[in-house]
């Protein structure tokens, strides 16, 4: 067979967008979904330049057509003065320019700006020739048909991208657990819980395929949880919280606890557990935070929403429990079986087995019941919940674990495909790594 | 896993006025309260189990303080949980009272002046809690838990005081303070 260019895989979050090329293990590049461009920053999240955001009509307004097929042909040169990811953010903090956000809860929201975002990507980051690759995009699960056909638009017509496919995260989440030796067969059923920064999102999947009207989504991210250290720091007067300083406090020494009471104890009796986190403040000028209980409260807040939100109360395991009760009956077996954990903020220590061991007093109550209800003892239930070494970029892991299979290319729609056809073409793709 | 609940409720065995219980202390204050033994030589407050004959609610109170202030929903499951709702606001009421630069010695004098202070009982007009609590039926009862409370304000602040100073600083914990301006359930006494 003839060398085939390896496929690129991207996959754009609201908080980071993971790049790279299928068959590796890692993405080349992650950086903030952000771009900056010349003139005051957009919608809510911008950097600090102060005008108050545009609305933005929603994409699915403006319809499948959209007006992203045009906007590359009217841009000038000036267009081309903009920045993506790291450089975003710097420039955006500076004057001149503003940063926007292009997708917000997991959907393109600004599709000038994703197109921009994804020139960048492909011709300063990746370095590839769009007509030489086959492309693997991610997209949130109910993601509505003119996204994928606004998408293929800006691939094929703006990019001349050779071929393209887009997967549900959550699916390509499921492939990425295969990694793991818990795992013992490779299905495509199971209950994938991303939580990045915006949202959490529990989507069950049944044989590829997710069941869409048992998803739950959750409004407590990252974000949240870096809010809520910050909180906790100016509680204590700390010297520095920013947000900066609180994420990346969470990110270094949070850890997931099995009882907070037990913690606190634990805390009094071995001084040790408290720890110091220096921040530089730049100009030579540097601080110490003091970090505490933080560590297991920050975290918490998943499992005991109450202590951070007063609108939002479902602890994360009672809303993993009842999604799954809610599918089908005769996949919930399997959806217990097999609970994948992906995105970032799945990343602390014992997060897994906290989650394992509250869903399983749940499940073991509920059968409790019903065996004393019914006089019948029952088979029980085997609740797994897999933590894995890919779980930090997990739909981008599995997008490149199935992109580099053979049959990859043949379950694309090709550059030709999309010309004859047209942009309603994506509305289906052929299942990946399914059963065959 | 909502906010904790006191393992006292167990207890049945116990005087109750209005719907509070007269959980057995120890204590060295002078009151109605039932005495516990004190702390056998060797045995320190952090280390004692809770089946241990002198664990007592406030020893409790003081180990669910940090975990519960952060709910804002409780639900009373009986008379020694209103002893725990209580001390815990009693705790926070103290914290409010210190500052940071504090001398063991000026915050006993402070806690001492507070736990003595006029303070209202359940039924009284100025309970800010009369929603949850039942009043004394007389004067006789309203004295027993006068009595009963005020020794819980004393013993607790002072267990409180040794907690929070026992860093070696001479300053209270920052990370007990810290809790000031968190309320359980969103009341203060
Ligand atoms: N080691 C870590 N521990 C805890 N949180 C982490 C860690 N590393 C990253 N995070 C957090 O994970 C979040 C980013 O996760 P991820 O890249 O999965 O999100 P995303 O895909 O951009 O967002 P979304 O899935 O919501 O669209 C950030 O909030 C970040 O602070
Ligand atoms: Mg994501």
């Amino acid at each position: 067979m003839a060398y085939q260019t390896p496929a690129v895989v991207m996959d754009n979050g609201t908080g980071y967008s993971k790049l790279g090329f299928a068959g590796n293990d890692s993405p080349s590049f992650v950086f903030p979904t952000a771009i900056a461009t010349k003139g005051p920053a957009g919608g809510a999240g911008g950097s600090g330049s102060g005008r108050p955001a545009v609305a933005q009509k929603p994409s699915y307004l403006t319809g499948g057509a959209g007006p992203a097929g045009h906007l590359s042909a009217k841009r000038g040169t000036e267009d081309l003065d903009y920045f993506i990811g790291d450089e975003a953010i710097a420039m955006g903090s500076g004057p001149g320019y503003g940063i926007h956000y292009p997708i917000r809860h997991g959907q393109i929201d600004n599709w000038d700006h994703m197109e921009r975002f994804w020139q960048n990507s492909i011709f300063k980051y990746l370095r590839v020739e769009p007509e030489d690759h086959y492309f693997l995009l991610t997209e949130p699960p109910l993601n509505p048909p003119e996204a994928r056909e606004n998408t293929a638009e800006i691939m094929f017509e703006s990019f001349n991208c050779a071929g393209l496919y887009i997967a549900v995260q959550a699916v390509l989440a499921l492939a990425a657990s295969w990694t793991s030796s818990k795992v013992q067969d490779r299905s495509l059923t199971g209950t994938v819980i991303d939580s990045g920064d915006g949202v959490t999102h529990v989507i069950p999947v049944a044989e590829g395929y997710v069941v869409g009207s048992s998803i739950k989504s959750i409004p407590i991210a990252g974000r949240d949880i870096t809010y809520f250290v910050q909180s906790l720091l100016r509680d204590r007067n700390e010297p520095d919280s920013s947000l900066k300083t609180a994420e990346s406090i969470k990110e270094e020494f949070c850890y997931v606890c099995p009882d907070i009471v037990k913690e606190f104890t634990r805390f009094d009796k071995d001084p040790e557990r408290f720890q110091k986190y220096v921040v530089d403040q730049g100009a030579g000028k540097k601080v110490t935070v003091d970090v505490g209980y933080e560590r297991f409260l920050a975290p918490e807040i998943f499992f005991n929403p109450e202590i951070y939100s007063s609108d939002f109360l479902t602890p994360l395991p009672v809303v993993v429990d009842n999604v799954i009760q809610s599918a089908p009956i005769d996949v919930r077996r399997g959806l217990y079986k097999n609970i994948v954990l992906s995105g970032g903020s799945t990343l602390y220590k014992d997060f897994g087995r906290r989650l394992q061991r509250d869903i399983r007093h749940l499940v073991d109550a509920r059968i409790k019941r019903s065996e004393q209800k019914s006089g019948a003892k029952s088979g029980g239930l085997e609740v797994h919940v897999i933590t894995h070494k890919r779980q930090r970029h997990g739909p981008w892991f599995g997008g490149s674990l199935l992109g580099q299979t053979p049959e990859f290319r043949s379950y694309c729609h090709t550059k030709a495909e999309y010309d004859e056809i047209g942009p309603s073409i994506v509305r289906r793709f052929a299942l990946l790594g399914g059963p065959a | 896993m909502p906010a904790y609940h006191s393992a006292f409720l167990e207890d049945t065995d116990v005087r109750i006025i209005g719907n509070f219980a007269l959980l057995p202390l120890r204590t060295k204050t002078r009151g109605p309260a039932y005495t516990l033994p004190s702390l056998p030589a060797g045995v320190a407050e952090l280390d004692l189990d809770p089946d241990h004959e002198s664990y007592d609610i406030l020893d409790e109170t003081l180990t669910l303080f940090r975990a519960n202030t952060l709910f804002r929903n409780f639900e009373i499951k009986g008379p020694a949980d209103r002893v725990l709702i209580y001390g815990i606001l009693w705790i926070s009421d103290c914290l409010s009272r210190l500052k940071p630069t504090m001398t063991l010695r000026e915050a006993e004098k402070a806690i001492t002046t507070a736990a003595l202070e006029q303070y209202a009982l359940p039924g009284d007009p100025s309970f800010p809690l009369n929603a949850l609590y039942q009043g004394p039926r007389d004067r006789g009862e309203a004295e027993l838990l006068r009595g009963y409370i005020g020794q819980m304000r004393q013993e607790l602040g002072s267990r409180l005081l040794t907690r929070i100073y026992a860093d070696g600083t001479g300053k209270p914990s920052k990370w007990w303070l810290s809790f000031t301006k968190r309320r359980f359930m969103g009341m203060s006494l």
